[in-house]
């Protein structure tokens, strides 16, 4: 995760009834993946389904940047 | 007369706010809006001195949101503007959620809905509605409607016309394993026992199975027989039959379109996951997400062995295995207003597949004799035989059926695979058929080899279509899928290469256009469908930049046309003095081994001049079964060598495959 440079995005389409349940849905999943304010940058849901993605920041800009450090300080 | 104040609280963007106020006059409102950069004081100050009936205001920039928003809702209740003037918020960085936390009575996501304003506007509850496609019903297309099939080329009408009056005598009469099973499976069908579990008649599904394994090879016989499944393949658990109509039961298909403008061209894409279940599942998506119709597609040792599997099943790789249960099962999901092609030409089971897709409610077809008889294909003279056999059956029933041009993936040149869908094209017309031209827009090694696309692929993709209208009046849809050979692992650049191509086929004039998955090329697994409806979705944007305008055909393109017509004739005219089609694929006149085809060799020796013949050839010492023993042989390295994306399915795309179609 350290040499992530700023984000993680995670692309899928979820089986729902709605926006609304589609975004329920897809947060949920951020958290089961273990992802670090996840949230839906994208969501569109027509029929059966939404087409989603997620994303969660691993180093926003102005944070401290793991892949800047020196391997002696990741270390 | 309702005053309604707009403003932009935003530093830059008012183009909502613009649209909106034209919306609103329209609707007869009485609007007044404020500039870009707008601060909450001013909009409150207007407010007092206006006095409008709503304040809607807008923020596309996601800094300082609720700062600059809360800020005006503070102002609004403290100056007892709250009190005469209800608030509305939109923009790209306004949630709903953001919306109600701020205090506004009502926040708009998401592009315009002007009912929903209009509601707000006037007190009433706003009942959300699904998308776009609420007021209009989705219609099966008719892709042969309105065209005459005349010739325009008076020399290419008589060339085809000789060349098919001698296809037609050379197959009088002839019958092979395929066509009679084709006639067990259809009288099968006829007295319901077309099924394992069918109740009643059981002497009447015997007899006739009997008759049917009497023309099967050893893998099918053995299904059959000793219930051994070929590797891969497992039943589906009635469980995963009946629980699908509840996952799907909230869903609804919707009339979302891929066009911006038009009626034309109506957009096809390939399923064939390997499961049913998941086939339905990639269906109904593409349904919601504005596609017209789907293309089933079955693996590629489903058209190396003689006689068809039957029941519920499931394949763990590329393709849906034909079996009557598997496509009436995917049929009963495909909405009425969706078309459904069945590829027909599938090998030594060509003729039997018509009959069940015909039974199980298929509206289009798909059959190219010269293309299928060659690379790892099926015999000229067999595919020739029940090719013509199905080409009748498709007359009879008045099912169209289109005709793939995939063979250029091999590296066949245009002209030489257009008149492979020349004689296609006449052969059908002559029996009562309606044929649909599929000439296939791609990056071929032809192309590669002679360098004919470096400057770029709009001018011979556009001759390539151009030059139908010079010869024939007939449908043209491009495909299968448009965009072979441009796509990389990438799903940007494969979505726009496939969304570039559809748009170009859509300015010129095509009927339809079959577009891939973006991650169908590469994806090193079956096609997802993120990846199928980013696909759709970039072709929706394509045809939405590009709208009425058109392709023009350069100088450049005329040339090519004018070249590709001339080479067309000229392959046209080898084939008629020829005079015998058979002969003419097996020599390479419609593509050669310099064009990396040689003819196919499934079902060799197998074709027979009528009943009596054929149980001649079925007997135990004859060429047949050494040609079933051949071929069984032949089959398995292809398929355990084979690994996901090596099989001929809509996963297999890649340089040097045989792209199927």
């Amino acid at each position: 995760m350290s040499r992530v440079i700023d984000a993680l995005d995670i692309e899928t389409f979820l089986l729902c009834k709605d926006e609304e349940e589609a975004k329920e849905l897809a947060l949920a999943l951020a958290h089961e993946m273990n992802l670090k304010l996840g949230d839906v940058v994208f969501l569109e849901h027509k029929g059966y389904g939404a087409r989603v993605r997620l994303r969660a920041y691993v180093h926003r800009p102005g944070d401290h940047y793991q892949w800047l450090e020196t391997e002696e300080a990741q270390a | 007369m309702s005053k309604v104040l707009l403003a932009p609280l935003d530093p830059v963007h008012d183009n909502a706010i613009k649209l909106l106020n034209r919306k609103l006059v329209e609707a007869g409102y009485e609007t007044a809006t404020l500039p870009p950069g707008s601060t909450p004081e001013e909009v409150i100050e207007q407010g007092l001195t206006w006095r409008p009936s709503a304040i809607l205001v807008s923020r596309t920039l996601g800094y300082k949101v609720g700062e600059i928003l809360g800020r005006l809702v503070d102002l609004a209740e403290a100056s007892g503007l709250r009190e005469t003037a209800r608030l509305g918020i939109g923009g790209m960085a306004i949630t709903r959620e953001v919306g109600a936390e701020l205090g506004f009575d009502a926040t708009f996501v998401g592009e315009l809905n002007l009912p929903e304003v209009l509601a707000f506007l006037e007190g009433r509850e706003f009942k959300a509605q699904v998308g776009d496609e609420r007021a209009e019903k989705r219609t099966k297309p008719n892709l042969v409607e309105g065209y005459t099939y005349q010739f325009k080329d008076t020399r290419i009408e008589a060339l085809l016309d000789a060349i098919t009056n001698q296809i037609l005598a050379w197959a009088e009469g002839k019958t092979s394993p395929g066509i009679e099973r084709a006639k067990i499976r259809a009288e099968m069908i006829a007295e319901g026992v077309a099924s394992g579990d069918c109740a009643g008649k059981p002497g009447v599904r015997q007899r006739l199975l009997d008759q049917y394994l009497g023309l099967c090879g050893p893998e099918i016989v053995a299904f059959y027989c000793e219930n051994k499944l070929p590797s891969g393949v497992r039943r589906l658990r009635p469980d995963e039959i009946a629980n699908l109509p509840h996952v799907l039961q909230d869903g609804r298909p919707g009339a979302a379109h891929i066009r911006h403008v038009g009626q034309k061209p109506s957009f096809f894409t390939q399923y064939g996951t390997g499961c049913p279940v998941m086939d339905v599942m990639h269906i109904k998506v593409c349904e919601a997400w504005g596609v017209d119709g789907v293309i089933h597609f079955d693996p590629s040792w489903g058209a190396q062995c003689e006689g068809l599997l039957e029941g519920s099943l499931s394949h763990e790789h590329d393709g849906t295995i034909v079996t009557l249960e598997n496509f009436r099962f995917i049929h009963r999901y495909i909405d009425p207003g969706t078309a459904w092609l069945v590829r027909v030409h599938r090998g030594l089971n060509t003729p039997e597949t018509l009959v069940l897709g015909q039974a199980s409610g298929a509206d289009y077809l798909k059959i190219n004799i010269p293309y299928g008889s060659t690379g790892g294909g099926t015999d000229p003279e067999r595919l020739t035989v029940d090719g013509v056999y199905c080409l009748r059956q498709a007359a009879q029933y008045g099912l169209p059926y289109n005709i793939p041009g995939n063979d250029e993936l091999s590296g066949v040149p245009p002209h030489k695979s257009f008149a492979s869908l020349l004689i296609m094209t006449a052969l059908g017309l002559k029996l009562g058929a309606r044929p649909i031209p599929n000439p296939l827009l791609c990056y071929s090694p032809y192309m590669m080899v002679h360098g004919a696309m470096d400057d770029n692929m709009v001018d011979m993709n556009l001759a390539k279509l151009a030059v139908w209208r010079e010869i024939v009046d007939a449908p043209v849809w491009p495909g299968e899928p448009v965009g072979f050979m441009t796509h990389t692992p990438d799903r940007v650049q494969s979505s726009v290469t496939t969304a570039a191509h559809a748009a170009l086929a859509s300015s010129a004039g095509a009927v339809a256009v079959t577009f891939a998955s973006s991650d169908e090329a590469y994806s090193k697994g079956p096609i997802s469908l993120p990846a199928r409806v980013d696909t759709i979705r970039a072709t929706r944007e394509m045809l939405r930049f590009f709208g009425s305008s058109q392709f023009r055909l350069t100088p450049v393109a005329v040339g090519l046309t004018a070249r590709l017509h001339e080479d067309i004739t000229a392959v046209l005219r080898k084939v008629a003095e020829r005079g015998d089609f058979v002969a003419a694929i097996y020599e390479g006149l419609l593509g050669d081994r310099s064009d990396g085809l040689y003819p196919g060799r499934s079902g060799a020796h197998t074709v027979a001049s009528d009943a009596a013949g054929l149980r001649q050839i079925l007997s135990p010492d004859a060429r047949w079964h050494q040609a079933q023993k051949l071929s069984e042989k032949e089959l398995r390295p292809v398929s355990d060598r084979a690994g996901h994306g090596q099989e001929t399915g809509p996963n297999a795309m890649r340089i040097g495959a045989k792209g199927d179609a």
